[in-house]
């Protein structure tokens, strides 16, 4: 499949997207090992406070 | 990574998700899947899953948890994860697992496959054919404004002006909160009349969606894959909110992880 030209060129609007759906979405079964919710929940909070400021930190360097 | 890993530690089956029994055989020839290895087919009589064999070292419980808190991991996995289903969604439907669900052997996959074959089967010949398209909608407050004719502050107000400003920003602020769930209402209805099935997921903060723009809609839809139905739908909702600083935001084709029930065992 060739890249679509809608995807969000910024690198961590796409992340966030794509971790929006690999961790919160498609189906979830019980592997012998698998990510527990409690898991997923803490890295997705992990990753969205991450993401929050390294998106401050690129507004400041654009500010400075 | 290396080949130094003990060889006592094991592998385990990292699966991507189900696909029909008439996948072609070649999709993933030479193709990486998650952690560099090759992509493999697991088949049962009524579905196949997509795995690959993955080292305990990278993907056992322990370090599993450590991975996950490792962005660079968690990225890398995540492409990887993501590549392996849109490689599969261009041959054949595609049911999508959540990421690192990790069975310990072929038996057990097999089992599950077994367990769950007809409700896979079902849900593939449902999805056939059809993509899922993600739709962001923005309001640019600035430019909202601007449509309301709102003016600029003045440099210094009077007490008077002060007061009779504030009035008028809590009317645009009021009047915003309703255009934008009046615009989100619109749109979603607009957008799920030309899909086959709809889903509105919650708005992110500006925060996180790394925009200073409100977002007012955070949509998936799923559509066929030619269908351009949903693209003009877009285009026309565009025209007629945009003026009033309304953009929208195409995502995907994805593979249909908002139309998958999270358990099976609920269909």
């Amino acid at each position: 499949m060739s890249e679509s030209p809608d995807r969000p060129l910024e690198q961590q609007i796409t992340l966030l997207e794509l971790v929006d759906r690999v961790l919160n979405k498609g189906v979830v079964l019980s592997g012998d090992i698998t990510l527990s919710v409690a898991d997923v929940d803490l890295v997705y909070v992990g990753l969205r406070v991450l993401l929050a400021s390294v998106g401050t930190l690129e507004r400041l360097h654009e500010g400075a | 990574m290396s080949d130094r890993e003990a060889p006592s530690t094991g592998t385990a089956y990292y699966t991507y998700g189900v696909v029909p029994l008439d996948f072609p055989a070649g999709a993933f020839k030479g193709a990486q899947g998650v952690g560099g290895r090759p992509v493999e087919l697991v088949a049962s009589t009524e579905v196949a899953a997509l795995t690959s064999v993955v080292s305990l070292d990278e993907f056992g419980e322990e370090p599993l948890h450590a991975n996950l808190n490792d962005r660079e991991w968690l990225e890398r996995t995540a492409r990887a994860h993501e590549d392996v289903l849109e490689r599969a969604l261009a041959a054949a439907p595609v049911i999508p697992f959540r990421l690192c669900t990790v069975y310990r052997g072929r038996d057990q996959v097999l089992d599950l496959l077994s367990n769950r074959g007809a409700a896979f089967a079902r849900l593939l010949d449902r999805l056939r054919g059809t993509v899922e398209v993600g739709v962001k909608v923005y309001l640019d407050r600035a430019r909202f404004l601007e449509a309301a004719g709102a003016t600029p502050a003045p440099a210094s107000p009077s007490g008077r002006e002060y007061m009779l400003r504030r009035q008028r920003e809590r009317t645009v602020d009021e009047e915003r909160e309703r255009f934008k769930a009046e615009c989100a209402r619109s749109s979603h209805e607009r957008l799920a009349s030309v899909a086959l099935a709809a889903e509105a997921n919650a708005p992110q903060p500006p925060e996180v969606s790394g925009r200073t723009d409100e977002m007012v809609l955070n949509g998936a839809y799923l559509v066929e894959a030619a269908d351009g139905a949903l693209a003009e739908a877009v285009a026309e909702l565009e025209r007629a909110y945009g003026p009033r600083g309304v953009s929208y935001e195409l995502t995907g084709p994805w593979t249909p992880y908002n139309f998958v029930p999270r358990d099976l065992a609920e269909t």
